[in-house]
């Protein structure tokens, strides 16, 4: 799997430099896998071993990489992951969309929790959608293009 | 704003069709953040924002979006944003490289702060950094090519 940015390819594992994913904690990762599967098209490379490896799923211009909690590791040695509080979030995906009318539909009648429909707001239009470990994930679509 | 190649097909940002996906995260200094991921990891500056629009980064193949926290708003009306506890970690980009050793000398020369040295684990060698906010940055190394 490559994709290509201004005459410069990504690969997963990278062959040189660097390519940047999203992990997310999640309870299940087979369920993970498969809902960003049927939602969202997502590819699934992995969907991980017995022995800790996690699952792979390709979606857009990204990875997702998706694996059960855990205490401290020797690399990290006082964080422990775990799947979200909903309420206290810091880091989520943002998912920027040509046409957010149409994403809402397709993915709501493939399962997907939208908190509210799509919503003006501060230049573009924007909703939100719970994922199955209770993650955000912000769909928004530009109304205003100083941002593009 | 910038594009990006996927399999013959275009991501933009803001995207004419499909999915760009980014990675937001809430910080508690839009600036800081911005310079940090610029100078570390090359990271270029699209927008610094304008005070309601947030700061937009172009890194390898995503796009990141840093904003202050902050209460629940219409379209998520019981989430709060806040930078992470940095012991409790949900989720966080997780950096595929092709030569850790190379990543680690280079990014430590420009100020990024290591948990540990690159550690064999898993079939990868593996290290995290700590952004300005306390998030885990995961960098990896696979070391077996399962995932290609």
């Amino acid at each position: 799997m490559s994709l290509q940015i201004e005459q410069k390819t990504y690969e997963m594992p990278p062959r040189e430099g660097l390519t940047v994913t999203h992990f997310i904690t999640v309870a299940d990762i087979e369920r993970s896998a498969r809902y960003y599967e049927k939602v969202f098209g997502g590819r699934i490379l992995s969907l991980g071993d017995t022995k800790g490896a996690s699952g792979h799923i390709q979606i857009a211009n990204t990875w997702l990489i998706v694996n059960v909690g855990g205490g401290p590791t020797p690399d990290k040695p006082t964080v422990t992951l775990s799947v979200p509080d909903p309420d206290h979030i810091s880091s989520f995906m943002n998912f920027r969309v040509a046409d957010i009318q149409a994403c809402y539909e397709l993915w709501k009648s493939r399962g997907a929790e939208f908190i509210t429909p799509p919503i003006p707001k501060y230049g573009e239009i924007r909703c939100y959608i719970r994922d199955p470990d209770g993650y955000i994930i912000e769909v928004g679509q530009s109304t205003d293009l100083t941002n593009g | 704003m910038s594009d990006v190649q996927v399999d013959q097909k275009s991501n933009e940002m803001p995207p004419k069709e499909g999915i760009s996906i980014a990675h937001f995260l809430t910080v508690s200094d839009v600036v800081r953040s911005a310079k940090y991921y610029e100078k570390v990891f090359g990271a270029r500056i699209l927008t610094m924002g304008d005070g309601n629009a947030p700061p937009y980064l172009q890194l390898a193949n995503i796009w990141m979006i840093l904003n202050v926290g902050g209460g629940p708003t219409p379209d998520k009306p019981t989430v709060t944003l806040s930078v992470p506890d940095p012991n409790h970690i949900n989720s966080f980009m997780n950096f595929r490289v092709a030569d850790i050793q190379a990543c680690y000398e280079l990014w430590k020369s420009r100020g990024a702060e290591f948990i540990t040295p690159p550690i064999p684990k898993y079939g990868e060698i593996r290290c995290y950094i700590r952004d300005p906010d306390g998030y885990i940055i995961e960098v990896g190394q696979s070391t077996d090519q399962v995932y290609g």
